[in-house]
């Protein structure tokens, strides 16, 4: 079967852009005077090997996963909403006042309403880009990474005007601790309530892509919108929605994240989140399955980065560095590669 | 001209492969000076690919060129020109937004020079007089019609002082009586010592102003060139087809598709007993319909069409009067202002694309890779969405049922494909549209809009969506045909309109009368 081998083909490539990634980090250290080996040895260390190194990871890869799929979403309908970042600061917020105003209440009414505040929360930060997008064709790259902007701002706000925490030392603006009973994880951060919204997102984000005409039609409309609404689909519905579900699951990653390991909101918090979810989409090329694995990757390297300068004496901002080359050499495969590929095969 | 005059163009051994295939296979041909020659051959025969190795746009892998008996460096375009010989492309080079002038001088090269505006229109205004083209040169090319651009292209071409010139199938673009005038000034050109060759498809054209006829098929010489008086057109044809395709071809649309049929009272397909129109019933009625300005194409001007079950209704019209426009406000994709369109006897003016979609509609439309096909998803994706968007967007389907139908329903059709999952990008023109058809006529198919649905297909290809239209005419659908090439439409339509400006200016019924549909097509009769 051909799909079969070019799938498998998609896989050793991306392979290899991590393996190259890791080169190019390697040759950044040595030249710094660091040992690569050494980083190496403790990225993985620090990952995976260690004693609750998989849960670490596993705490990171989580949140990242449930943002990425929705990114991969809007990706797959031919937009590029970058706004990931500010949909998961917008819901993270809207969960926190709606936690905050029904604080007392019974957890099996706050949870559930913190849930979709948080979704609606981030849904709604995607919804304005999309409908500008679509009503009037604003470049949708533009209005998103705009709305990050906005959305740290607000943040910034909130924390040290709304709902800023009285007890707070000050030094960074931060809502106050959520009480434990409305808490899904402690400060670890890895919970089966956790594993399990997780496997639930990655099976509903599995069936739509895969099995709903919504899913097909938005990877076709992606690939050619003309063909599609010549064929009579609505492209306003197609990606209105793929926008409202990937700002929802920003919004869900936001909720996860005040509700489990850290528990409040806090201005600047988690800043790389919905880049980072960017990445993992274009390096898991847009598949749901690939973007669980590449998120377990990319958390393992969250967690790492905590764990460096202890065995390696590197700066826990090392990690960036690897992140910013994958983020090259992905940029690399869609424009420059892809053109040498061509360029060998076909003499025009 | 005597035997010993060396050729104006002399090809020896050129052979030129793209990737794996061979566009020319050792083509060795000799063509004397002074006269017109036509190159005719099929879609994929290398026409065009010796047109541009003899211009030096392609360097081929083998083979020797040679100019009035002097060899010329191969794959250079200055190296040819030097030599004189010019090419004019089938779809016109010159830049859209100069005006007429600045686009001559254009092709000029000369080095560096302050242009004097004063006499560069002077040295303009005699170039152009010396084609007899009535053009003011402050025109800018994107507002001219489309002979006069060509006209200008050629003017363009013996700037240089080409003695040969290449001509890429220059008729395509032509109603039948820019035709006649594109052949009076060829034949002037020769008068002046140019030679001329030219690329066609159709025999008649080429029988009406060629002194030499060479076929091509299949990247080889078959014949030629053969002096005119000695050819006819029945062996010509033969020639241009091969035995391969002649099977299932029958002899009207062999006569159709090389353009070898007599240009009166062309007969037409008898239409089938079972889909004899019944009056009353309609499969498509528009009524007055306006479209809102674009700035593509003229509007729609109070058109009004009809197509019953079992019609094929022809639309025939010079490319950009509002054909494409037609096509999206059938389509629901038009901004449709004023006039009321029926679909199966209901008002579907209002409805959405969706909805259409569902009265029956099918559309194949202009644009093979934009507007049929996602060449970057699978064939059984591509194949699957008409099927998608009749179900709600938020259900259950399964991808297996779906690519094992589409399995059935490409074999059905005769699709060469190694499986449902490969790109529709990696199909010939051919395959790729049977795919569209196998597509869009399904039974629940009540009007077919077919535009220019055999473009770019070779001769099997072609005839085999001639026949599919027919059949589902056949079986009860209207159709409506949209095409600028008459042989297409009066081989397979029932009934003919012509579109001129946003407007239908003309309807014919067989026998068709060229001359008349002609006139109609380029206003001479309104």
């Amino acid at each position: 079967m051909s799909g079969i081998s070019i799938r498998a083909g998609a896989v050793i490539r991306t392979l290899a852009f991590i393996v190259l990634a890791l080169a190019l980090c390697g040759v950044v250290f040595e030249l710094a005077g660091y040992s690569a080996l050494l980083m190496l040895e403790s990225v993985v260390e620090g990952a995976f090997l260690r004693a609750g190194g998989w849960a670490q990871s596993l705490r990171w890869a989580l949140p990242l996963f449930i943002t990425a799929t929705g990114v991969a979403i809007s990706f797959r309908c031919g937009f590029f909403n970058i706004g990931a970042q500010g949909q998961f600061y917008v819901g993270a917020i809207c969960a926190a006042f709606v936690a905050d105003v029904l604080g007392g209440a019974p957890a099996a009414l706050v949870l559930p309403a913190t849930f979709l505040a948080g979704m609606a929360g981030g849904a709604l930060w995607a919804l304005w880009p999309g409908y500008l997008r679509l009503r009037s064709g604003t470049d949708e790259v533009i209005t998103t990474l705009m709305g990050n902007f906005i959305a740290a701002l607000v943040l910034v706000y909130v924390t040290s005007g709304p709902l800023k925490d009285p007890s707070g030392t000050g030094q960074q603006a931060a809502s106050p601790l959520l009480p434990a009973v409305y808490r899904i994880s402690d400060s670890q951060g890895i919970s089966p309530a956790i594993i399990g919204i997780a496997a639930a997102v990655a099976l509903a984000m599995w069936v739509l892509v895969n099995r709903t005409p919504f899913g097909m039609l938005a990877s076709l409309a992606g690939r050619n919108p003309t063909m599609v609404r010549f064929q009579g689909a609505r492209l306003w519905t197609l990606g209105l929605s793929s926008f409202l579900i990937s700002g929802g699951l920003a919004g869900l990653a936001g909720t996860i994240e005040l509700l489990g390991p850290t528990g409040r909101i806090a201005s600047g918090f988690l800043p790389g989140h919905g880049f980072t979810a960017v990445l993992i989409a274009l390096v898991a090329n847009l598949s749901v399955v690939a973007t669980a694995v590449v998120s377990m990757l990319f958390g393992g390297l969250a967690s790492a980065a905590l764990y460096l300068p202890i065995l390696a004496g590197l700066p826990a901002a090392a990690i960036d560095i690897f992140n910013a080359s994958v983020a090259l050499f992905i940029t690399a495969k869609s424009g420059l590669l892809d053109r040498l590929l061509r360029a060998a095969r076909l003499p025009t | 001209m005597t035997a010993a005059d060396p050729p104006a163009l002399h090809c020896r051994g050129i052979r030129v492969t793209y990737g794996e295939v061979t566009a020319l296979a050792d083509l060795d041909i000799a063509f004397a000076r002074g006269a017109i020659h036509a190159v005719v051959g099929q879609n994929g025969a290398g026409k065009t690919t010796f047109a541009r190795v003899a211009a030096g746009l392609v360097r081929p892998d083998a083979g020797s060129l040679a100019i009035d008996g002097r060899a010329l460096r191969l794959g250079r375009v200055a190296g040819a020109r030097a030599a004189g010989v010019e090419l004019v492309h089938q779809s016109f080079a010159l830049p859209p937004s100069f005006t007429v002038a600045e686009a001559l001088e254009f092709g000029a090269g000369g080095g560096i020079g302050v242009y004097s505006r004063r006499r560069l229109l002077k040295r303009c205004r005699e170039r152009l007089a010396a084609l007899d083209l009535d053009v003011d040169p402050r025109r800018r090319i994107r507002d001219l019609p489309v002979e006069v651009q060509q006209g200008v292209e050629i003017a363009r071409a013996l700037v240089t002082d080409a003695r040969l010139l290449i001509l890429d199938e220059p008729t395509a673009v032509l109603p039948p009586a820019g035709i006649e005038a594109l052949f009076e000034r060829i034949r002037s050109l020769k008068r002046h010592g140019v030679t001329v060759i030219l690329i066609l498809h159709k025999i008649r054209e080429v029988m009406a102003v060629a002194d030499t006829i060479s076929v091509l098929r299949g990247g080889r010489l078959v014949a030629g060139p053969i002096p005119r008086e000695r050819a006819d057109e029945a062996s010509v044809a033969e020639m241009i087809v091969g035995q391969a395709a002649v099977g299932p071809v029958s002899a009207d649309d062999t006569q159709a598709l090389v353009g070898a049929a007599p240009v009166r009272g062309v007969a037409t397909h008898r239409v089938p007993v079972a889909a004899s129109p019944e009056a009353g019933e309609t499969v498509l009625q528009l009524a007055d319909v306006n479209t809102a300005k674009d700035p593509e194409e003229p509007p729609l001007d109070r058109v009004s069409l009809l197509v019953r079950p079992g019609e094929v209704v022809g639309v025939a019209g010079v490319q950009g009067n509002s054909q494409r426009t037609l096509v999206k406000a059938i389509a629901g994709l038009a901004d449709v202002t004023g006039g009321d369109i029926y679909l199966n006897g209901r008002r579907a003016s209002r409805t959405s694309a969706a909805n259409r979609r569902a009265l029956g509609l099918r559309v194949i439309p202009f644009e093979r890779n934009s507007e049929g096909l996602s060449l970057t998803s699978a064939l059984w994706e591509n194949w699957s969405v008409r099927e998608l968007l009749q179900q709600p967007l938020f259900s259950f389907v399964d991808p297996a049922a779906l690519r094992r139908r589409c399995d059935e329903a490409l074999e059905t059709w005769g699709v060469r494909y190694a499986s449902a999952t490969q790109n529709a990008g990696a199909l010939s023109g051919g395959n790729a549209q049977k795919v569209i058809l196998a597509r869009e006529i399904d039974d629940d198919a009540r009007l077919i809009i077919a535009a220019q649905p055999a473009r770019g297909l070779d001769i099997g290809a072609t005839a085999f969506v001639w026949s599919a239209l027919r059949e589902a005419a056949g079986r009860g659908c209207g159709v409506l045909l949209i095409s600028s090439d008459l042989d297409e439409l009066f081989d397979v339509s029932h009934r003919l309109v012509v579109m001129l400006s946003g407007r239908i200016v003309a309807e014919f019924v067989p026998p068709y009368d060229i001359a008349a549909v002609g006139r109609a097509m380029t206003g001479a009769s309104t």
